[in-house]
């Protein structure tokens, strides 16, 4: 479902069905509002969450005349100096953890969205090894049979605010995000939008190609 | 001779091998319900669903590295066990044996070797029966179980194991090989049930793994006297065995041939969606397989649980033909001129 662009927000472009999210590493401040907006909104609990803000290289200075440029530096295999990266699941077209998952408790949906099945999930963990970006969480695991035999509990992990975009709604930390440096949209939209922004997408083109397929040469 | 020549086990060994039998059952029925979710839902069900299964695996896997750790033990301070242990090292004779049938099945050679042809009637003094055969299923299941073992620790805690090797790479790498090495040892544990149940002097059950060579008539007394026969030519064929060996060879063909496919055919663990040739639990020829496949494992373990029985009625039947030797004069027993039966030593 896609609710057109009149009632969303800055960063959030199209919501529903093929909608993907994605971060502009140069916007992001480190700021911890994705990951407040999203334990508020799901009430994840205090020692837990569902989305991270990495600091990469953090104090130090990128190459000279690059250090508002992280994606440009990366590109050209020079140091892109102190960059936060919001890492959530990605809700990736070729999913390697739906791909290891022995249970199929991890789907990809024809909407795009990778959905956790908690009633298959065995805590295995095999997701969380084969998961590039760090998504798959176990907060159970330190309950019940997980407990006791050394499991990892159900997973959990990032929904993009599935439900939300249901009713046209953005996914809590892209809307929440102060400076829009969570992107949802279409592939050709985000890219569009980090081209106006002059921002690059920090990603290798093994990571760009796990999280869009054959999307991925919307970026090139 | 060595223990392990004749045929037959002593009583620790075949109470290993049921135990050893029993865990590594239980560890396939866990393993594969949970690789083959789809097609085995019943049994995920009847194991206590996901967290119940998982939960039965790593138990069983604890189960299996103290049976290991038994049995090597057993084997390093013990005599017989270090004897054993030698006796079942590949030799020459094996080499050219394993040879000379390779060529035999290549039409380049006039006969199997001698060591091939153990089960075909001839007597012990003819066929050496410890023959690389032997020697073959106890190296690649002692290999396979020790490989297992060590993965299936590695990958226990797969975090740590990526810590411990700053990869995940490494994890996924230990994952998907303990997954593989399942898959191959399921399908050699199919084959050894169906050789063993199904041989057809001894069907329908091979009795050498379950009752000790201790209890063995032939093998009472002086164990200077070496028997020159196996008492196989004496053993008559059970009208029943070709319907149910064909039956029972067909299942566990298409078991292993299933289990293989699958492994192959359904993405995910152990193979990556990359080398995938298929994908999801559609096919119905690869549920009703893969459900044959885990049917034999059932036989399997149903004819351990039956090798047991026929231990314990062996004993009992010893038990009762054993001769009066209560003689509290000081006399002879009185046999009748013979040995008394059950009803003699009653009355």
């Amino acid at each position: 479902m896609s609710t057109g662009n009149e009632v969303m927000h800055d960063g959030v472009m199209s919501t529903g069905e093929d909608a993907r999210i994605f971060p502009d590493v140069e916007a992001c401040i480190d700021c911890g509002g994705c990951v407040v907006s999203c334990k508020r909104t799901w009430d994840v609990p205090r020692d837990e969450q569902r989305i991270s803000i990495a600091t990469m290289l953090e104090g130090q200075e990128a190459a000279s005349g690059l250090n508002a440029s992280s994606g440009k530096a990366i590109g050209q295999g020079e140091s892109p100096g102190e960059t936060a990266v919001p890492m959530q699941c990605y809700h990736c077209s070729n999913a390697p953890c739906v791909s290891v998952c022995p249970t199929d408790s991890l789907i990809s949906k024809e909407n795009g969205f990778v959905r956790v099945r908690d009633d298959l999930c065995i805590g295995c963990q095999y997701c969380l090894s084969a998961c590039p970006f760090g998504a798959p969480q176990f907060p159970d695991e330190d309950s019940g049979v997980a407990n006791l035999v050394g499991s990892g509990g159900t997973m959990d992990k990032c929904t993009m605010c599935e439900e939300r975009q249901d009713v046209g709604k953005g996914p809590a930390c892209a809307e929440e995000c102060a400076t829009d440096a969570i992107l949802v949209g279409t592939p050709a939209q985000i890219s569009d939008e980090l081209d106006n922004r002059d921002s690059g997408t920090f990603f290798n083109d093994v990571a760009m190609d796990i999280i869009f397929g054959d999307d991925a040469s919307e970026f090139q | 001779m060595s223990n392990l020549d004749h045929g037959k086990f002593t009583r620790v060994t075949t109470l290993f091998h049921s135990l050893l039998g029993l865990d590594v059952f239980l560890l396939f029925f866990t393993g594969y319900a949970i690789m083959f979710n789809d097609e085995l839902w019943w049994m995920l069900t009847l194991m206590g669903g996901a967290s119940g299964v998982t939960a039965i695996h790593r138990i069983t896997g604890i189960g299996l590295v103290a049976l290991v750790v038994f049995w090597i033990t057993l084997q390093l301070i013990s005599s017989t066990g270090r004897s054993n242990f030698s006796k079942i090292l590949p030799a020459k004779d094996d080499i050219d044996a394993f040879i000379q049938d390779v060529q035999f099945v290549l039409g380049r050679a006039d006969e199997r070797h001698p060591s091939a042809r153990q089960f075909a009637g001839y007597k012990a003094d003819e066929v050496p029966l410890l023959s690389y055969i032997g020697k073959g299923v106890v190296a690649i299941f002692s290999i396979e179980l020790t490989l297992l073992a060590i993965s299936g620790l590695l990958i226990w805690s797969k975090t740590g194991l990526a810590a411990m090797f700053q990869t995940k790479a490494a994890a996924m790498a230990f994952v998907t090989f303990h997954g593989l090495l399942g898959v191959i040892m399921l399908m050699g544990v199919m084959f050894h049930i169906f050789e063993h149940g199904m041989h057809p002097a001894f069907y329908p059950v091979e009795t050498k793994a379950f009752i000790p060579r201790s209890m063995v008539p032939e093998h009472h007394g002086d164990d200077d006297e070496e028997p020159d026969t196996t008492g196989i030519e004496r053993l008559s064929l059970s009208p029943s065995w070709r319907t149910v060996s064909t039956v029972f060879g067909a299942m566990t063909v298409i078991g292993i041939v299933s289990v293989l496919v699958g492994s192959i055919f359904d993405e995910g663990y152990p193979v990556p969606r990359e080398l995938a040739i298929g994908g999801g639990p559609s096919s119905i020829l690869l549920t009703v397989g893969i459900n044959l496949g885990m049917i034999v494992l059932g036989v399997g373990l149903v004819l351990s649980m039956y090798g047991n029985v026929l231990r314990i009625r062996w004993e009992q039947q010893l038990e009762q033909e054993r001769e009066p030797t209560t003689a509290a004069d000081g006399g002879e027993p009185q046999t009748d001129g013979g040995r008394p039966d059950a009803g003699d030593s009653e009355n």
